[in-house]
């Protein structure tokens, strides 16, 4: 049962700034509300002010640059980024991971600013955006900042905002030349969340030979969404072989932080890792010997 | 000239228009002056003595109206096989001790729903908590906790099917295989929640609003357990978002809000949450198997001993259906000349298991049909050719159960081993496997004591050719009302749209037993065609005094002409003989009257279905994951009467029976249903549904009205052991744990591999 | 609690609501508008029984606060037809026997109609994504990917 709340809606992000630092802990921030709804009638989030966010003009946007790369505005709604023809050339895995985000119905009114700080580690975003290195801008009402979206999350539905803070913008540097981003999730029934997912990143030098930059990023598999390192580093350096790729899927699976529950055991969640990142090394290595 | 000028012909659903418009007011929907809003508080424990229960500050919180506790009622302990009083062992609202966690302890009625709910925190029950068992071959143990005082070892009912002599056959057989089972619970999932707007009023007249199966078995059991009288009670149902057999006891919404609402005199409206759903309403029956087979070198079967014990739950419910049809359809649907079934069904302190769709012959084919592919691989026959050898036939009698009197199993087979060979050969990884199963169409044996026909139908026709057609039977999207309406009209000779369906409610319909176990189409069907006829008799009384026949001419009406059958075109507009009749009759309408009731029909059903499925599937052997690719049935049930429901049938139970066979499925900790939600509890979508095709086989069942059975609920039957049967032709390995999750394939995948290195 | 304005237009007509902040677009919908065709039947917008087409994409109308939708249209499945004619996936619907129950149809209905409203000419595949927020116990979806393909294939043009 979602308990009564007084219902701000602040007609600018300034305005929704002031606000936060207003109410404090009191308050919490609604975008679409596709998470937090469900939060608020199960009573486990019972906020005294909620403060609107949805139809901020500040914070729609998708934007690109040639030299700063792809800018989304926290309540860009996840249907917008799906149907960005600019995300479509640029960032096509972004468009992969959202067709299979939950429902359309979800898509067309949830933000990917909302998403992202409901930090979910079963999130579909949180593991691509940070195979893509992208940074996170945040602000309060005196100021803003901006920090690698890897250090967004910190625990299980905890992220690094402080109290009075608001994410505002995500931003995606330009791919590097011979860089290719994949991502899978794998589930029983489609668009449900994952039981693991996995995204990666690969980028070969200019000869498409060896590895020059790796990042895999495992989802539902640890608190929060994990960067692999160790695997990674192994494939740094490196020409492809199905001998380094056993070892580096193999390490991957030894990183993860699974938990048992009732959809899968630890170990077959740590076993999908496994799976997963073979087989998207293997497709990221792929499609970055073709890329320009 | 078409057989049929109605039946078996694609048309409307008669309640499509109000269900594309949202005009269908389903009791969810229900809205009353002064209605007040009722919610349930449950017991956290699966085990525990009530000792005391302070309603007094719920009572308090401004807008609550009244707080109901076991106390407030008759303390009648029920359950719906009426005829065995030791079996009626549930209050609903418990008044000295809970058996399962979600039991009602109290109620609650308020003026809106969000403070009902709060006042539900307010009610401080002081809880004596007992020692619980959730495991039947536990429960059974010497010293294990007693549920209830006169079942010993926590035995609730015992079954035993017994013909010929199976150590007899074991001694005769070639092969003998033992195998062992795990079939899971599942929840019906219907769309609509239990709900009920009940509204007593100052007549001491009773109306409850509500989604049920069986508007009929809801009337009795609220008069028993409320103390009125039957007809004093009216259950409306016009319109039941699904049903599955979840609905056609009396649930916790119905009895509370019934409480309620004569404490208050104002209607209450209690609506289960999804939660509650899941936890506090039933279940399918859980079952572990044990199965014991022996067969010729040659395939033929000789004996089947079969020992089940099945996880009751905390109350009886109607899980001693569930207990004997498992029994029953074990055996089917091949000819074994010695059998022998023993179950057992035990409480535990865990949500009751009842019925659901296929009623314990889903587990039962499952299991069944899981070991007879083994079996064929031992040997190395066919898996067609195994089933073709031992099936079973019209004319063949189930030793002292069952006359099968139509059955195209042979037909089916020949069907679907068309469409095998016709898929060639098949990529890695990929692999078909087939089940065959039969049904019945209704039940014969009357547990419910009713004193009524098992079904009954009236027809009265107008002035203007009008018919108004009254059934009992309930439609909860089967289809039931436009396939009584097509019974109606292809008997009278009458089109659609000249019916007017009235159903569900009990002031107006007769009395129906209701729609379960696929009683409906036959004996609904049957008793609509007998009033159907008789009204025709009399119509054609008149019309034989018009046309002046020679007397070794019939008549008939078919399409509105009644006519000599010889010579069709000397005849006269049913419009017209109406007139006539009615007036040549003292201005009365004409009134037919329907019943039916199996007598002298064998132990279980009057008719059974038959057919065989082919699942075609996909595995990933990194990941165990099952991908459906297509689902072939081919299906007798007798007369087709209305195809789009039969493939509507067919489709949606397939989405339910693989889901039963690969991702369903509700595990517990101490008793505590661990995913009582549609994000965890994973039912099948659109993605991924397979191709289906159905391919109708007819035969003519002399029991069933135009010569049909039931379809619907039997086809819920194979999909389960078709999918076992195709992971073990894909991927060589046999799951007999259901649900199939990839990781029990992967588990078996590895396992087989372990293997063959060894 | 104070209520707060709501001003929201529904199958076309324009109604000015007083509600308490926390209610949710769908308790708006039935309760306040009595439209009851739009249903609810789980807590974790998971079904999909409630969607309504708002601003014309549709919807899970149970995970919308109401005051979000301050000067939205929203289309409900009583908005679909004109009197007596009903829309090309209304009647597609009948043809196909695309329902059994009834009681997933209007989002089933609401969620096809965005889907055609945005693509007229879905494939198969699409359709069946379309609808993967949709649960329905009883039909097994195919008669209603029939349904939607067959509006998508112009076989249902709107009627006069």
């Amino acid at each position: 049962m979602i308990r009564d709340f007084v219902y701000l809606g602040p007609s600018c992000l300034k305005e929704a700034l002031t606000f936060l630092s207003e109410y404090k802990d009191k308050c919490k921030i609604i975008g679409g509300g596709q998470s937090l709804l469900i939060l608020m009638r199960q009573g486990l989030v019972s906020p005294e002010y909620l403060i609107d966010i949805k139809h901020l003009k500040e914070l729609n946007h998708i934007n690109f640059d040639s030299k700063e790369g792809l800018k989304i505005g926290a309540t860009t709604t996840h249907r917008a980024i799906e149907k960005s023809s600019l995300i479509k050339e640029h960032f096509p895995v972004l468009i992969k991971m959202e067709q299979n985000l939950a429902s359309i119905q979800t898509r067309n009114w949830g933000t990917i600013g909302g998403n992202l700080a409901h930090a979910d580690p079963a999130g579909d975003p949180g593991p691509v955006l940070i195979a893509l290195n992208a940074t996170v801008k945040i602000a309060n009402k005196d100021r803003e900042r901006t920090m690698p979206i890897e250090e967004f999350f910190l625990d299980y539905f905890e992220t690094a905002l402080e109290e009075g803070e608001l994410l505002l913008e995500i931003q995606i540097p330009v791919t590097p030349p011979k860089t290719a981003t994949v991502y899978e999730k794998f589930n029983i029934i489609k668009n449900e969340q994952a039981i693991v997912s996995v995204a990666a990143s690969i980028t070969l030098d200019n000869n498409g030979l060896n590895c020059t930059d790796a990042r895999i990023v495992l989802g539902a598999a640890a608190p929060i969404p994990k960067r692999v390192k160790e695997a990674e580093q192994m494939l740094v350096g490196q020409k492809l072989n199905d001998g380094l790729l056993d070892q580096v899927c193999k390490k991957a699976s030894e990183e993860a932080e699974p938990v048992a529950d009732i959809h899968a055991t630890e170990e077959y969640r740590r076993y999908l890792a496994q799976v997963l990142t073979k087989k998207m090394v293997k497709n990221a290595w792929k499609q970055a010997e073709v890329s320009a | 000239m078409k057989k049929y000028s109605v039946i078996n012909s694609p048309v409307h659903n008669i309640d499509g228009i109000a269900k594309v418009t949202g005009r269908a007011t389903y009791a969810f929907d229900v809205k009353l002056p002064s209605m007040l809003y009722g919610k349930i508080l449950r017991s956290p424990y699966p085990h525990a003595k009530i000792l005391n229960i302070d309603t007094s500050k719920a009572e308090r919180l401004n807008g609550v109206k009244a707080v109901v506790t076991g106390k407030d009622t008759l303390g009648i302990k029920q359950g719906i096989w009426r005829r065995f009083k030791e079996l009626c062992d549930e209050e609903i609202l418990s008044r000295s001790k809970v058996r399962y966690i979600g039991e009602p302890v109290a109620a609650v009625a308020a003026v809106d729903e969000d403070l009902a709910e709060e006042a539900l925190d307010l009610i401080e029950v002081e809880y004596e908590p007992l020692a619980a068992v959730f495991d039947p071959v536990e429960a059974i143990k010497e010293g294990a906790p007693q549920l209830h005082e006169n079942a010993e070892r926590n035995i609730n009912v015992t079954r035993h099917i017994e013909w010929g002599d199976v150590e007899e056959g074991f001694k005769e057989a070639d092969y003998i295989r033992e195998d062992w089972f795990r079939c899971s619970s599942q929840h019906h999932v219907c769309m609509e929640t239990h709900n009920a707007v009940a509204s007593y009023t100052p007549d001491r007249k009773l109306t409850v609003w509500t989604s049920t199966q069986s508007h009929y078995y809801i009337q009795v059991l609220l008069a028993w357990t409320l103390g009125l009288r039957e007809n004093d009670i009216r259950v409306i149902s016009r319109y039941t978002g699904g049903g599955f057999g979840s609905k056609f006891e009396l649930d916790s919404a119905q009895f509370c809000a019934s409480l309620l609402s004569m404490k208050l005199f104002r209607p209450v409206k209690i609506v289960l949450t999804r939660e509650e759903e899941f936890i506090a309403t039933k279940r399918r029956t859980p079952m572990f198997y044990y199965l014991r087979t022996g067969v010729k070198k040659d395939g033929t079967f000789l004996a089947k001993e079969g020992r089940v014990f099945t996880e009751g739950g905390a109350y009886t419910s109607m899980g001693a259906t569930a207990l004997y049809l498992t029994g029953f359809f074990q055996a089917f649907p091949y000819v074994w000349p010695n059998y022998r079934y023993d179950g057992y069904r035990v409480y535990t302190n865990t949500e009751p298991s009842s019925a659901m769709r296929g009623f314990g012959a889903p587990q039962a084919t499952f299991a069944a049909e899981t070991q007879i592919d083994l079996i064929a691989n031992d040997l190395g026959i066919d898996p067609i050719e195994i089933r073709r050898k031992n099936a079973m036939y019209a004319g063949y009698e189930v030793p002292g159960q069952a006359w099968i009197q139509s059955c195209g199993l042979r037909e089916c087979l020949d069907k679907v081993e068309e469409w095998i060979k016709s898929r060639g050969k098949l990529p890695l990884n990929r692999g078909i496997g087939i089940a065959a199963y039969g049904f019945m169409s209704g039940g014969i044996f009357n547990w419910f004591d009713t004193p009524y026909a098992f079904s009954s139908a009236m027809v009265k026709v107008n002035i203007d050719g009008k018919v108004d057609l009254y059934i009992g039977s309930q439609d909860m999207g089967q289809g039931s009302n436009t396939t009584m309406a097509m019974i109606c009209a292809e008997e009278l000779g009458i089109r659609l749209e000249d019916i007017r369906l009235h159903m569900g409610d009990t002031d107006i319909c007769p009395v129906d037993l209701g729609a379960w176990g696929s009683r409906e189409t036959l004996m609904q069907g049957n008793a609509v065609k007998m009033a159907s006829a008789e009204a025709k008799q009399q119509i054609l009384e008149f019309a034989a005094a018009k046309l002046a026949p020679n007397i070794v001419y019939d008549l008939d009406i078919k399409d509105r002409w009644a006519h000599l059958i010889a010579r069709p075109e000397r005849g006269i507009s049913y419009y017209d003989v109406v007139i006539e009749a009615i007036r040549g009759r003292d201005g009365q309408p004409i009134i037919g009257r329907g019943h039916y009731t199996p007598h002298r029909k064998g132990m279980i059903s009057p008719a059974y279905s038959f057919g065989v499925q082919a699942v075609e599937a996909d595995i990933d052997p990194d990941t165990g994951k099952i991908s459906l690719i297509n689902c072939v049935t081919a299906h007798d049930c007798g007369q087709v009467i209305n195809p789009l429901a039969v493939e509507g049938q067919l489709e949606g139970a397939i989405a339910m029976a693989a889901g039963y066979g690969f991702t369903e499925d509700l595990p517990m900790d101490e008793g505590k249903i661990l995913n009582p939600n549609l994000v965890d509890y994973k039912v099948l979508r659109a993605r991924e549904m397979p191709e289906t095709k159905v391919i109708e086989v007819e035969t003519y069942e002399p029991e069933g009205p135009f010569g049909a059975k039931e379809a619907g609920e039997g086809l819920t039957n194979p999909t389960a052991g078709a999918l076992s049967n195709a992971i073990f032709h894909a991927a060589g390995v046999s799951i007999k744990n259901l649900p199939i999750t990839p990781e029990k394939v992967l588990n078996a995948l590895r396992e087989k591999d372990d293997k063959k290195e060894q | 609690m104070e209520k707060k304005l709501l001003r929201l237009t529904v199958n076309g007509e324009y109604h000015e609501l007083y509600i308490k902040p926390k209610k949710l677009l769908v308790e708006v919908l039935r309760d306040e508008l009595g439209l009851t065709g739009t249903k609810r039947a789980c807590d974790t917008a998971s079904c999909g029984a409630c969607t309504v087409l708002l601003n014309r994409v549709a919807v899970k109308s149970c995970s919308i606060l109401a005051m979000q939708t301050d000067g939205a249209e929203v289309i409900t499945v009583e908005g679909l037809a004109n009197g007596a004619k009903l829309s090309p996936l209304q009647r597609a619907f009948l043809d196909y026997g695309a329902y059994q129950c009834g009681f997933c149809t209007a989002g089933m209905l609401m969620t096809a109609t965005g889907l055609l409203n945005e693509n007229p000419t879905p494939t198969k595949e699409e359709i069946k994504e379309g609808i993967q927020g949709n649960i329905c116990r009883c039909t097994g979806y195919n008669s209603i990917i029939r349904a939607i393909k067959a509006v998508a294939e112009g076989k249902y043009k709107e009627e006069e």
